[in-house]
């Protein structure tokens, strides 16, 4: 099976995406535009828009829309204008006459107070147009700066169940005092061989046709970022974590957003194992065209072992053959303090 | 692996239609009858979710070979549960541990004898479902045998709660429906390095008899949109009644719309809605296939049978949007699409119903998602290693506490 990941997304029989997601998305996306033109042309009055809103919030999750402020904003835009015509229909046959006689004695008060109301609500409203129109426009300044995260870089010669260092970094992880997480993990290779040795490993990996739910198996692999996935882990709850494929091409704030992560979840005694290529390698002819792309450059040996001993590790380091890649396996007796980069 | 296992569930029974535990009596029936596992459950002798009244005879059966054993409640749902409800529902964060404590006694189904039957018991795992009721956060943290978790969680105000960190904290093992709810558990509590398994629910083919659809729900050859399930308030079957009304006044036609399913809110009248009520199986197959779209209204679900259901025929759907594992299924599978507003809900369907290739190619691509996820074999393999693996860590394994 071909996990190769191109920009272009491939199409089926009928010119439609062959990924799911890229063609429910492609349909939802002429909806949205649909829906936009249709709102843009007043399509529906706001008031049984916000009716028909109300029904839907009703029994929406607690989390509510996914935070999308756009709909938010619509929201409260066609919910500034507060209607004094109170309705008067009712099931007894004077009710309607009652009622319509107490609207139109009260209609003058009720008016004067809903009008102000409506003036509060739209000066709130106009409020928050401004905000959100200085906050898209700082997000894109921001996104115009923004350091891309490093994403999984694997050079398939040095990474893989024959590679030299998986031997040293499952015999490290022997006494590991608690599960193992192994991340870039791909099909679960590294998770098996942990396993096959007496270890109790899972592994996470982001690229989504690496971990097929379906087809993982007995292994237990799942489909996530490493830094996403140990903010859900409890505190001291890892024996042991390793890492590859995976921080040489961090810039400085991710890898310190790992490493920090990696401190507060990993068990007093755990190991600590990181397989990282040599800039040799990074910058080798047939290195893999992500290397390019990448925000960051791998750390030389003697850095990875300064970062962690700084952070209350002991910590040694072992060169592959021919100088392609390195081993660092880290220990640490107790939990300390996560890791900040030195200078702050 | 040859064992034995102990689901906890407070209903059980096939007069149970839907939710956590009808799932869970199908994974019992099909794990014993695919594999080497000796199942048991342990539940109460209520049917209503409401009352938890003790219907049912108290003491062991058998039902399609799994062993039930049925305890009686002591105490079923306190009158001053609702209020006490209500309250919390206002700001779930800040309820505080003993309210919280409280909310579950009232809940129910309080059953000490439930408990104490499942710490006695000789099952190798003991399998608890779902997070909200009082026999899984009474049980789990008590239980000497490694308990899988099977949450059924979703984005509701008691998943907030206080007194479920311990539930979820308990647990060695999960059991997700869904790769959405198991985001949404480890965005509340810090479990993501436990074992766990995103498995869902298994389907087999369609069990309809070729009778029209549309002639059982009366509408003759009248084209129609579906929504199964229980018609509810709180399932969005109010607001898909009213959606669909506007939509009608604004797309005149004959469509009509089918709410299949057990009515426990009345809807308004309506000439092009049809409520058939709680239907034979074999009916609601044959109504569901000749449907044009299977609407799934609900923002609160952990899985949807229903949703995989309709593409077993290759009936596209339409499911909420702010619901996550609904949406999940539409993501992964390509097989339907989502509204998040009534303008959204009158463009999908619009679009849905005026283009047959869409449709057609949505519900292909669902029925490929469900052959190739969601059949039993595929799913009692997958359960089988990863019941046999939790079973061999052992309870509070090393790393989990």
């Amino acid at each position: 099976m071909d996990h190769t990941d191109t920009d272009a997304t491939p199409t089926g029989a009928h010119g439609a995406p062959e990924d799911p997601k890229a063609y429910v998305e492609q349909v939802m996306a002429e909806i949205a535009e649909e829906v936009r033109l249709r709102r843009s042309s007043g399509d529906l009055p706001p008031k049984l828009e916000r009716e028909l809103d109300e029904l839907f919030l009703a029994h929406s999750p607690v989390a509510g829309r996914g935070g999308d402020l756009g709909e938010a904003l619509r929201m409260v835009d066609a919910a500034t204008f507060i209607d004094p015509v109170v309705p008067v229909e009712s099931e007894r046959a004077a009710g309607q006459f009652v009622k319509k006689g107490m609207r139109s004695l009260l209609l003058w008060y009720v008016g004067w107070v809903t009008h102000q109301m409506s003036q509060s609500a739209s000066a709130v409203s106009r409020a928050l147009h401004i905000v959100d129109e200085r906050l898209t426009e700082l997000e894109r300044r921001v996104e115009v700066q923004r350091v891309p995260d490093a994403g999984v870089i694997e050079f398939p010669s040095l990474h893989g169940p024959d590679s030299w260092w998986v031997e040293p970094a499952v015999a490290s992880l022997a006494k590991a005092p608690g599960r193992v997480l192994h991340a870039a993990c791909g099909d679960g290779w590294l998770v098996r061989r942990i396993v096959a040795a007496g270890g109790d490993a899972y592994g996470v990996d982001p690229r989504p046709r690496q971990v097929d739910v379906p087809g993982s198996g007995p292994s237990d692999l799942r489909e996530a970022a490493v830094v996403d996935h140990l903010r859900a882990v409890a505190p001291a709850a890892l024996g042991g974590i390793v890492l590859s494929a995976t921080v040489e091409g961090m810039a400085g704030g991710e890898r310190a957003q790992l490493l920090a992560a990696v401190g507060t979840r990993l068990a007093p005694g755990g190991t600590f194992v990181v397989h990282s290529v040599s800039r040799t390698s990074w910058d080798a002819a047939d290195a893999p065209a992500e290397t390019d792309l990448a925000p960051g450059r791998p750390l030389r040996p003697e850095a990875w072992c300064r970062l962690l001993e700084d952070s209350g590790y002991q910590a040694e380091a072992r060169q592959g053959p021919g100088g392609n890649d390195f081993l660092v396996v880290a220990t640490r007796d107790a939990v300390t303090a996560p890791y900040a980069p030195s200078g702050r | 692996m040859s064992g034995k296992i102990a689901f906890v569930t407070p209903r059980y029974g096939t007069e149970i239609m839907g939710g956590a535990e009808s799932a869970v009596r199908r994974l019992a029936e099909h794990l014993r009858t695919e594999t080497g596992w000796e199942t048991e459950v342990h539940t109460t002798c209520a049917l209503d979710p409401h009352t938890w009244a003790n219907d049912l005879e108290e003491g062991t059966s058998h039902l399609h070979g799994v062993t039930v054993h049925r305890h009686a409640s002591a105490q079923g749902r306190l009158p001053d549960f609702y209020g006490l409800d209500g309250l919390l529902r206002l700001a779930p964060q800040l309820t505080t541990r003993a309210q919280a404590e409280r909310w579950v006694d009232y809940n129910g189904p309080v059953s000490p004898q439930l408990v104490e039957a499942v710490c006695a018991s000789d099952a190798d795992v003991v399998a608890l479902t779902p997070y909200l009721y009082h026999p899984t956060v009474a049980t789990i943290g008590r239980v000497p045998m490694p308990a899988v978790f099977h949450p059924a969680a979703h984005d509701e105000p008691a998943l907030y709660f206080p007194v479920f960190r311990g539930t979820f904290g308990d647990a060695d093992a999960f059991c997700y429906y869904t790769a959405a709810e198991r985001a949404l558990v480890e965005r509340m509590y810090p479990v993501a390095d436990r074992p766990q398994i995103v498995l869902g629910l298994g389907v087999g083919e369609s069990e309809g008899t070729g009778r029209p659809g549309g002639e059982l729900v009366g509408l003759g050859d009248r084209p129609y949109v579906v929504s199964v399930g229980r018609v509810d308030e709180h399932k969005g079957s109010k607001m898909l009644a009213a959606y669909f009304a506007t939509y009608k006044e604004r797309h005149p036609g004959p469509l009509a719309l089918v709410l299949v399913g057990p009515v426990s809110s009345e809807l308004p009248a309506h000439p092009d809605i049809v409520v058939t009520g709680a239907v034979e199986e074999a009916d609601k197959w044959d109504i569901v296939r000749d449907a044009l779209v299977a609407v799934s209204p609900s923002a609160l679900e952990s899985f949807s049978l229903v949703v995989i259901e309709a593409w077993v025929d290759r009936v596209p759907v339409l499911v909420n949007g702010s619901c996550g594992p609904t949406r999940e299924h539409c993501e992964r599978s390509g097989g339907g699409l989502w509204f998040s507003s009534y303008p959204e809900f009158d463009a999908v369907l619009e679009r849905l119903l005026a283009d047959d290739a869409l449709r057609a190619e949505l519900g292909g691509r669902g029925r490929a998602y469900v052959d190739g996820h969601f059949r039993w074999p595929v799913l009692v393999r997958r359960y089988d290693a990863f019941v046999t693996t939790v079973a061999e860590r052992g309870r509070g394994a090393p790393g989990l506490f």
